[in-house]
């Protein structure tokens, strides 16, 4: 009789648990960005700021009208797929923070396409090559010393971004300069940009590019056996193995794609990004810097599906186009910073259930803290009665 | 009772009472167990793997509450919520796997022991305190040499001695020898004699016969949560001990039938091998490390013919894993021959041996068998997911084959899920093990490897496991089954191997074996003792 009483007791925890981690992934999406809108309102509040009149302007600067629309669009194109790069790797196990870095070598690449003149569409394609080229072999290196010497790919990966971005600087200053304006690199040539797609504003074909390999990596990677036996060696490294399947060469495939979509978003700023279609050497590469880092929280948001990165990038996008509206409105002129402490908030946010997970002290103590009070409640009738 | 100092009525030092424990995937690891602990005296818990050893020493230990019950003392009922309230209490517990940080110093690690936040590290004072105690106890350890350096002999001496330093009266020790030389076993139970002898209690965790009487004064046996036997050594004798540790004739199985509508199973299902048959899976001289580089299987040799069920029983630990593993492509045996018709499969991808016709059913069905977030779908593929059925052009997975295969499987093996697409964490532990041997039937292989097919089942899904079993040995199949569930292997084998520390103590048909022998043979008893 009291096992199965206990037996019950457990069944009926084990559905309260699973109903709390069981919250739809989307809905855990949408709650963490309502929080960190929210954390971001009660910062402008105290600071004097009207968050309706700036959240007002900032929805109103990001999907307010298709000119508004296209800036956010045009702002999701590199996000999607540097998300795309830390979510592959993800899914096959590895924590790969290199997008920032290898998506550097990728634009690099796309601009030494200047030196050479080829009709349009095979010039687009060449640059396209060229960055995912780069971008791939850049993150072979980290994923080699990981399979072969066993480096955690999370500090090489770290490390390549820095070699990265110097080196990037370095090019774009002294190697790639246009020789007529130092403060930036020679200019892709016209046979090689991406048309505009809604005129007088940012957005370029380039978003087919983001949208096209988002929805092949969807197809890969539910679709075919290489992207099953991806999942299955990201999931359970072990079953993998039972499985017969190689995870040393699933990793390395995964890293290779990452490479592929960090290089790809590299070209696709370069090549798809008016009015000067260079990176900009002086102030420190400004149009590339940190667009791997925020890929990483638009692939947390999206839960690292291409779908879902897709929407998240567009949130994130939005959220970047809105801001420079924000910070002119009117009589509430908020600034850009706060932007990034709503995403800062939204990414952490996000990672509470995770780190939850991660933390097994942080439940224990949880649990602890429950059992304590449990026996003091039930302590104290028992004294009475002895 | 005599050589025994005898404990008083009331001289009791801990006194467990009642204790049932579930834990919260809803197992009952113990029922109702209440046991005794005096002063002066060496117990041997004896049982089998799952018997709930380790959970009421936990529990008396501070490591886990008991769900219901409670623990006593003659100062009244104690309850740790910490291992250092147990052990502020006066009792200590050696792990199996030891507790050290390899790069300290024995010294350093006892230190570590007595540390709380911010408290000023006591070296000196450390050392000193242990070469007295060292004196003392004659465990002899060297203080200035990081433990990892040390023998696995000499790391369980500095475990001993961390937990001595604190003064304890109660000494639990799990599986101690199982590391140690004989050498090393005999100083082992020479120290445990002394300290009993100096009033300090202890309790002994194994599963060897033999040590259990050398060392102990009193044996309890634990069997499936349940106390079944707390007996004077000196009364015990190694039968009765076998026989109380494995238990008494196919209880549950009886119970299954009447159950089921399912006609009566085929007990003493075993028949006469044609020897002169094929042999399928052929294993010479196999010797395999296990995870801790130590032999795990050593020099084995056997054959498995068409049409044969070869159990392998055991208690879990002696190797069997390992020899399961170096068999499926899973461990890189150190050297042996194994094939299966005549094609190598040591030291090969498991893809590769899948290919000959090997079917697996894994030992740990959540961590190798199953991907628990996948879908019921994409779990019914996994290692055959390369087939020309599954996967068409540019290796796009056939989704729809893919289902209705999955839909043959439910009905055919019985797995009840909401459907092809429901995942696999959300079946019950039943039906994600007739998920598995579905798929790895499905496979039609020649060899079967099935590793604790039926452990934690409920028991209509067992019955159907075996009985599938049997089917599959009807149609020729060679059947490897390796159980520690010891009535499986006696009533559905037909030759087992005994597997002790890595080796076969006997194979043989289970008609020669009695449990009293087997019991026996499982805890290493060699002595060839006839028994009526």
């Amino acid at each position: 009789m009291s096992i199965k009483e206990a037996q019950q007791q457990s069944r009926l925890l084990r559905g309260i648990h699973r109903t709390l981690t069981g919250l739809h992934p989307v809905l855990e999406s949408l709650i963490a960005a309502l929080v960190g809108l929210l954390v971001g309102a009660i910062l402008m509040y105290t600071w004097g700021f009207d968050p309706w009149k700036a959240y007002f302007a900032l929805i109103q600067g990001a999907y307010g009208g298709s000119y508004e629309w296209a800036s956010s669009l045009s702002r999701a194109t590199p996000l999607i797929l540097t998300a795309l790069t830390f979510s592959i790797c993800l899914r096959a196990g590895m924590f790969n923070i290199g997008a920032e870095g290898q998506m550097y070598m990728g634009a690099i690449a796309a601009v030494c396409i200047t030196y050479f003149t080829l009709p349009p569409g095979l010039h687009h394609i060449v640059g396209l090559i060229f960055a995912a080229t780069v971008g791939a072999a850049w993150s072979l290196v980290p994923a080699a010393l990981k399979l072969m010497r066993g480096v955690s790919e999370v500090i090489s990966t770290i490390m390549f971004n820095w070699i990265a971005r110097w080196m990037a600087l370095y090019l774009a200053i002294y190697v790639l300069v246009d020789p007529m304006r130092a403060e930036k690199t020679l200019s892709i040539p016209l046979t090689a940009r991406f048309p505009i797609l809604v005129p007088r504003t940012d957005l370029s074909y380039g978003i087919f590019v983001s949208i096209a390999f988002a929805l092949f990596i969807y197809f890969l990677l539910w679709h075919t056996t290489t992207g099953y036996e991806l999942r299955a060696a990201g999931l359970n490294p072990s079953a993998a193995r039972y499985g017969g399947i190689r995870t040393k060469r699933t990793m390395f495939l995964s890293f290779i794609l990452g490479g592929i979509a960090a290089g790809l978003a590299g070209a696709t700023i370069v090549m798809g990004l008016p009015p000067t279609y260079a990176i900009y050497g002086g102030g420190g590469l400004p149009q590339l810097l940190n667009m791997g880092f925020d890929g990483m929280a638009v692939a947390m948001v999206g839960r690292n599906h291409p779908i879902g990165i897709i929407v998240a990038a567009i949130f994130f996008g939005g959220l970047n186009a809105g801001g420079r509206v924000m910070q002119f409105y009117g009589s509430n002129p908020v600034p850009l910073e706060m932007v990034r402490v709503v995403m800062g908030a939204i990414v952490l946010a996000m990672s509470i259930p995770e780190l939850i997970r991660l933390f097994p002290m942080a439940k224990k103590g949880g649990q602890n803290l429950i059992r304590s009070l449990r026996r003091t409640t039930r302590s104290a009738p028992e004294e009475e009665s002895a | 009772m005599s050589e025994v100092k005898a404990p008083s009525e009331n001289g009791f030092f801990l006194r467990a009472e009642r204790i049932t424990k579930v834990y919260s995937d809803g197992t009952v690891a113990l029922k109702e167990a209440s046991l005794e602990i005096h002063p002066h005296e060496i117990i041997g818990l004896l049982g089998e793997n799952g018997a709930g050893k380790t959970t009421l020493t936990k529990i008396l230990s501070g490591l886990l509450p008991p769900t219901r019950g409670r623990v006593i003392s003659p100062k009244g009922a104690v309850r740790f919520s910490s291992p250092r309230e147990a052990f502020d209490f006066g009792i200590g517990m050696v792990h199996q796997h030891f507790a050290l940080v390899g790069m300290f110093t024995a010294a350093e690690n006892v230190a570590l022991s007595f540390e709380r936040p911010f408290s000023r590290l006591q070296l000196t004072k450390t050392i000193e305190d242990l070469e007295a105690l060292m004196e003392e106890s004659g465990l002899q350890v060297p203080l200035d040499v990081p433990v990892e350096k040390l023998s696995v002999g000499e790391q369980q001496r500095v475990e001993v001695l961390k937990v001595l330093s604190r003064d304890v009266d109660l000494l639990i020790l799990d599986e101690p020898t199982s590391v140690l030389t004989p050498l090393e076993v005999d100083e082992l139970f020479s120290l445990l004699r002394r300290l009993r002898d100096a009033g300090k209690s202890i309790i002994l965790i194994t599963h060897k016969l033999k040590e259990v009487q050398d060392v102990t004064d009193r044996i309890v046996i634990l069997r499936q949560g349940e106390i079944v036997g707390d007996v004077q050594t000196a009364e015990a004798t190694t039968e009765r001990l076998a026989q109380l540790m494995v238990g008494h004739a196919m209880k549950q199985e009886v119970d299954a039938v009447e159950l089921s509508d399912h006609e009566l199973p085929v007990r003493k299902t075993h028949k006469a091998v044609d020897r002169s048959g094929r042999s399928i899976l052929h294993v010479e001289n196999l010797t395999a490390r296990g995870n801790t580089r130590d032999i795990a299987v050593d020099d084995v040799s056997f054959d498995v013919y068409a049409g044969e069920i070869f159990g392998i029983a055991g208690v879990e630990g002696n190797g069997q894993s390992e020899l399961v593993e170096s068999l499926t492509g899973l461990r890189v045996p150190t050297s042996g021959i194994a094939t299966i018709n005549g094609a190598n499969i040591l030291g090969v991808d498991p893809r590769q041996i899948y290919r000959l016709g090997v079917a697996h059913i894994p030992e740990d069905r959540l961590e190798l068998g199953l991907v628990l977030p996948f879908t019921l779908a994409e779990n019914a593929i996994l290692g055959v997911h390369r087939w020309k059925e599954f996967r068409g052009a540019f290796s796009i997975l056939k989704w729809r084959s893919i289902n209705q295969h999955v839909r043959e499987l439910m009905d055919r093996f019985e797995i009840r899920a909401a459907g092809p697409n429901a995942p696999a964490k959300s079946l019950s532990g039943g039906n994600q093990q007739k998920l598995i041997v579905g798929r790895e039937l499905a496979k039609d292989p020649a060899v079967i490897v099935a590793a604790q097919p039926t452990r934690g089942l409920d028991i209509g899904s067992a019955y159907y496991i075996r009985q599938t079993l049997l089917d599959m040995r009807g149609k020729g199949r060679a059947i490897l089954l390796v159980s520690a569930d010891l009535d499986e292997v006696l009533a559905y084998a037909d030759r087992v191997a005994i597997m002790y520390e890595g080796k076969f103590m006997e194979v043989c048909s289970p008609d020669e074996l009695n449990r009293e022998r087997v019991g026996m043979l499982m805890g290493g008893v060699t002595a060839a003792r006839e028994i009526a």
